[in-house]
């Protein structure tokens, strides 16, 4: 294994690099610009040393933007990755059993999770932007966040290199809370196993989701990064599931066109679609709207003629858009995401989810709103 | 207590007295005024209670246990009106605090030398890189902004010292770092192995949950890689990690605002105000 000075691979030479001559474009003016921001963050006990900063050439030019500059999504272990097996061994032996486990297989790679497939297209994305916008920050960011202790590190590391995922942030909480480290990391969405976390996050104002393995899956587009949302409860607020819920759907009908023209108030997923609208405009910019490496759907049970109409007004009065609307009028999800294949779908019921699953679409449940307290029963979802 | 100490312990931690006590309580005495007058500052105060948790748990299990902490404190320059004071304030407020010297400037390294100090703990990063540059361990005495005290110690290493190969480390020149700092770097790599050992000694004591001890690993611009190879390299040294962090060149202290740890090793890395001539 030698070390290059220039090319710098991952796993060979672990330092960063400063660019000057690389992707980093301009040298002097904005490495003193950048200086002077790391300077005034807070009393900072450690100041960046200026040349060595977040520069870093991996694989031809790559180097990884501020948190607060970039789209940070974070991810646990247990939806990257395949963890069943070690849950079990925790599950019935304990935490040091399931340690000395981890260690002992440490070799071993992980195999991936319901969330690998759509950190892959991120990374598509990426590579993307940065052909068009080299010098620009506004990248996807995955940060590994879990709350596995450091012993599973190494083979956590083992298996990022093994599948050569871009993943140079984490955090190995050891058992204590990640959300205060989901603050730190100004992260824009988070997917875990846990529901009680995504719960945590979601009372914190960060978008989360829970993700579910299944053994069926439809095969996703690499090229392109597909994200599906559900509307009410997801991108926007449960205000009429909750009418819905309490008095059918009549009343769900007259209370929608009777509030046609006031906005529905925003979910919890509503800043992530607008992230994603900011990097879809970077593709627009450079002439690139018809064949864009990121795709949004909106995949609602509303129907388009009645209700549908608000939820437009809604997402038009915000500035957002979907490339496709999809209002289902009641018809089940499953058929129409079998054709979307979205790399990953958002629905407050698990329901929904748990159908979509089944057919091998890849569902995260937000557990969010009046859903969590009341969920569906099969026979009464009808339209809406 | 001197009798009970084998070769393995205790472990010694210097602490400087204006770390320890607020030095503008301390200058505002005169002789007539209570001679409790010092106020002890959060921060060492924390540190202190948290290590005192540590020995607490480690006697419990062994009565004759000799690898326990031990807490000096040195005063540089003091009036004797002060003296009076420091000694004061360290019973009024029960710290435990095994000795405090009193010295000269000039004495301090020759003091931390003698007493074979394992440990040299100042809120300075410039004196923490001069003692390092020496080759005697010191680490940053971290601030802690809340008031609350963790039942635990939290000690955080350097993945970027630990984990960086020698010729990584020399090849640092070419970014711009001296050779003095570079041999730095060296240095607090071995003293970091001097101090790693003995605290993964204590640690082993304890099991993974309810520990009072917490040892974390914070790689700051070193790949995963970088990592990865220290996590291997503290447990060559007998060191098991608890919590691992890999920045990536993001800013540092919105993370160690949630770790909150006691003691920071940052091996001089993050103290480099004269790179700023080579942006």
């Amino acid at each position: 294994m030698s070390l290059d000075p220039v090319q710098v691979m991952k796993g060979q030479d672990p330092l960063p690099k400063t660019c000057p001559s690389a992707s980093n474009g301009d040298s002097k003016a904005s490495w003193d610009d950048n200086k002077d921001i790391h300077e005034n963050v807070g009393s900072t006990k450690k100041p960046k040393p200026g040349p060595v900063r977040r520069a870093r050439k991996v694989e031809g030019g790559i180097f990884f933007p501020k948190p607060e500059n970039a789209v940070t999504i974070a991810v646990s272990s247990r939806v990257l990755f395949r963890t069943e097996k070690e849950q079990k061994v925790f599950e019935q032996k304990g935490i040091e059993e399931y340690l000395r486990y981890q260690v002992e297989h440490e070799n071993e790679p992980f195999a991936p999770g319901p969330a690998f497939p759509f950190v892959k297209a991120l990374e598509a994305v990426n590579s993307q932007l940065r052909k068009l916008y080299p010098d620009s920050e506004e990248l996807f960011d995955i940060v590994l966040v879990t709350y596995n202790h450091a012993h599973v590190g190494i083979r956590l590391i083992n298996t990022i290199n093994y599948h050569n995922l871009f993943i140079e942030r984490f955090c190995m909480t050891g058992g204590s809370s990640p959300i205060g480290y989901l603050k730190a990391w100004h992260t824009n969405l988070y997917l875990s196993a846990d529901t009680e976390k995504v719960q945590e996050a979601l009372a914190e104002g960060i978008a989360a989701a829970t993700m579910f393995m299944s053994e069926k899956q439809i095969e996703v587009s690499e090229t392109q990064l597909r994200v599906a949302f559900d509307g009410d409860a997801v991108l926007f607020s449960d205000e009429s599931e909750r009418i819905f819920k309490a008095h059918g759907l009549d009343k769900f009908f007259e209370h929608e066109r009777e509030n046609e023209n006031t906005l529905l108030d925003h979910g919890p997923l509503k800043g992530f679609l607008e992230v994603l609208g900011k990097l879809q405009k970077k593709f627009y910019a450079k002439g690139h709207r018809l064949d864009c490496p990121i795709r949004t759907y909106l995949v609602t049970a509303r129907s388009a003629a009645s209700s549908g109409i608000r939820a437009l007004k809604t997402l038009r009065a915000w500035g957002l858009e979907t490339d496709e609307a999809l209002f289902l009028a009641g018809a089940p999800k499953g058929p129409m995401l079998e054709k979307i294949r979205p790399h990953i779908y958002f629905d407050d019921q698990m329901f929904h989810v748990e159908g979509a699953v089944e057919m091998g679409a890849i569902a995260a449940h937000v557990p969010y709103g009046i859903a969590q307290k009341y969920p569906h029963k099969k026979s009464t979802n009808t339209g809406k | 207590m001197e009798d009970e100490k084998n070769h393995t312990g205790p472990l010694m931690i210097a602490l400087q007295y204006n770390d320890l006590f607020d030095l503008d309580s301390i200058s505002a005495m005169t002789a007539s005024t209570n001679t409790d007058d010092a106020v002890p500052k959060d921060r060492a105060v924390t540190f202190i209670k948290a290590v005192q948790i540590v020995n607490e748990r480690l006697v419990e299990q062994n009565k004759t246990e000799s690898l326990l902490f031990e807490v000096i404190l040195i005063a540089k320059e003091c009036s004797e009106e002060i003296k009076m004071n420091i000694v004061e304030s360290v019973k009024y407020y029960g710290l435990e605090i095994v000795k405090i010297f009193f010295c000269k400037k000039e004495e301090l390294i020759n003091t931390l030398q003698l007493n074979n100090v394992k440990l040299f703990l100042s809120t300075d990063k410039d004196d923490v890189y001069e003692v390092l540059h020496i080759g005697i361990p010191a680490a940053v005495l971290y601030e802690q902004s809340d008031d609350h005290v963790l039942n635990q110690l939290k000690v955080i290493f350097s993945g970027d010292v630990i984990g960086f190969s020698e010729d990584s480390l020399d090849s640092l020149s070419d970014f711009g770092f001296s050779e003095t700092q570079i041999e730095t770097f060296k240095e607090a790599k071995i003293c970091m192995k001097e101090f790693a050992v003995l605290i993964g000694q204590m640690r082993r004591k304890f099991g993974q949950e309810n520990s009072p001890l917490c040892i974390c690993v914070l790689t700051a611009w070193g790949s995963t890689n970088v990592c990865a190879s220290a996590l291997k390299t503290l447990r060559e040294w007998g060191l098991d990690v608890d919590e691992a962090f890999c920045l990536a060149g993001a800013p540092c202290s919105p993370i160690l605002a949630v770790v909150k740890p006691h003691i920071l090793w940052d091996g001089g890395l993050h103290n480099m105000r004269d790179l700023s001539a080579h942006s």
